[in-house]
Order: C-alpha cells, then structure tokens, then sequence
C-alpha cells in the first residue's frame, strides 16, 4: 500500500492523462453521414426562410444596436430639453409670483 | 479535389486551397444548394469525431457529432470566414458536448462506482517502475473506467474544463476560445477542477487504504 504523496499523486494523474490520450478513434460510418444529411433537410425545409436569405440574422443585431443607440439619443435629448423647459417654467412661475405676492399683501 | 489532398498532408498552399474550397461551399449552401453541405460533413466528420470521442462516452459519440452538423448547418449563415471553418466547427462541437453533460446532470443519473481492481490500479501505477510498465497500466480499462468516475463527480463546466486544459493539453486561451468564455473564468475553473480532481483521487485511497487495513 502506498500513501499518496504529492508526487505519487502527479503520477496518478499521468497516468490517467495518458489513459485519456490512448482512446480508441471511433469510426461514424457511411449511415451516419447519411442520416444526418436527412436532418440537415428536415431543418432546411422548417428554416428554409431564414437559410434564403443568408447573414439576416446579422442584418437582424446590427439593426436592433442601431436601434437602441438612436432610442438612447433620443431620449437624452427629450430629457435634455424638458429639463431646459422645465426650469425656464419655473424660472417664469417664480416671476410671475414674485410680481404677484407685494398686491396681495 | 485538391482540398482533399491538402486535408492528408497540410502544407501552406493545401491549407489555403482548404480554406477557400470551405467558404465557396458554405456560399453555395446558403443559397440552397444544401447537399454541399455533405462535403464538409465527409472533411470533418472525422475532426469532430476525435473532439467528441473525448468529452463524452463512447457509445454517444456518433448522436453528439450528428447534433454538432445540425448545429453547424443551422448556424452557416453566421460564420464569418475570418478563422477557418475547421476552427469555428471545434468551438461548435466543444459546447455540444458541454450541453451533453448539462442534459446529462438534468436527468441526475448515477455516476459510475469503482470495484475492488480499479482501487488496486492506483498502486500498480505507483508501483510502476519503468516507462513500459506504467504505460502498461495507462492502457488498462480500469485507468478509463477511473478517470470516468472521478469526471463524473465534476460539474459540467469543471469536467470540460479539465477535460481540454489537463487531458487534452490545449492552452487556457485555447479553451477559452472554443468554449466562448473568458480567459480568467477558463483558469479559475482549471485550476478548481484539478483540485477536485486531487480531492477525488486522495479521498478513493483513502477510502481503499481504510479498507485494506
């Protein structure tokens, strides 16, 4: 029985390192390629819209990021000058009053 | 056809003419001539066996390099040609067989259990004095069957993990492009990994140590 050291331990894992290397190469078979050609149809004729019109899907993301920059822009502007309104309101509500309030007393 | 002779012995000329027979075959697929797609299946079919043959059992090999060309077909169109398609098919067959080990985890099935020979094969490595004899033991079933075992207990990002960068001797930058995540999270997750690993192996002996006693 031996204790398992640090270095017994890199052994071990070596070991099965070279274990893992040694696999046997698998083979597919002429059916294989076959059958997944039957797919490669069946998923042709379901996306057959999307596959007729090749790099859609990058026309699609490139289309949703100018989007979202133009609907950013747009809403800091709108909020850029509602703010400027905003405060030209009250500067003038604050006049208004201002002219108002020496009547009232 | 001059690509396939480049696939057997690839110098720079043959590789290029690869490549370009790639992205004109790709070109003719994505305008409906979908049989092409059966060449690059009979070119890689083999590479990708080779990729899956290592993250997943034996017997499912063949369902997961089908499901990899199924993937691939349907992701064609957002190939960009900038890396080789060979490359780009790696990268899809590496996350198939991640997706393989997450269905796997889902179903909750039980791993493998060790009998009396695979805890004997750790002293009979150790005990391995020459280079024949602990290739000798490298090659014997129980080695397979307890590398299994000890994956078997890992999540399914740590076993890929250490699968690519411990097993298959890729670089972490290597990993973390075929996997499509982040250098440090491919690091963080290989060291962890071996470590489970160790902790695995150290607490099997233990166990076999405790027994024999």
């Amino acid at each position: 029985m031996t204790r398992l050291n640090d270095e017994n331990l890199k052994k071990v894992e070596r070991a099965l390192t070279e274990a893992h290397r040694l696999r046997q190469e698998p083979s597919l078979g002429a059916d294989w390629t076959l059958r997944v050609m039957r797919d490669i149809r069946r998923e042709a004729a379901g996306h057959g819209q999307s596959m007729m019109f090749p790099g859609i899907d990058r026309l699609v993301w490139r289309t949703a990021a100018v989007a979202a920059v133009l609907a950013l822009v747009f809403t800091g502007s709108v909020l850029f000058f509602t703010n400027r309104d905003t405060a030209e309101l009250t500067a003038l509500l604050s006049n208004e009053i201002d002219v108002v309030a020496p009547v009232s007393e | 056809m001059p690509g396939h002779v480049a696939a057997g012995c690839p110098s720079l000329i043959g590789v290029q003419t690869l490549v370009s027979d790639d992205l004109e075959i790709i070109r003719r697929v994505l305008h409906g001539e979908i049989d092409r797609f059966a060449e690059l299946i009979a070119r890689y079919q083999q590479h990708v066996a080779k990729i899956t043959n290592r993250h997943v059992p034996s017997d499912r090999v063949a369902e997961v390099a089908h499901d990899v060309f199924v993937r691939a077909y349907t992701s064609l169109s957002s190939f960009s040609g900038q890396t080789p398609f060979e490359h780009w098919l790696s990268g899809i067959a590496v996350r198939t067989c991640y997706d393989f080990w997450r269905a796997r985890r889902r179903e909750e099935l039980p791993v493998s259990t060790l009998s009396t020979e695979h805890q004997a094969w750790m002293d009979h490595v150790l005990a391995a004095e020459s280079d024949d004899q602990f290739r000798e033991q490298a090659r014997r079933q129980e080695a397979a069957e307890l590398l299994q075992w000890a994956l078997g207990h890992l999540s399914a990002e740590n076993r890929l993990v250490l699968t690519l960068v411990h097993l298959d001797g890729y670089t972490v930058r290597e990993a973390a492009g075929l996997l499509g995540w982040s250098v440090v999270n491919v690091k963080v997750r290989a060291h962890r990994a071996r470590q489970m690993l160790r902790t695995l192996l150290l607490e099997r002996k233990r166990q076999e140590d405790d027994t024999t006693q």
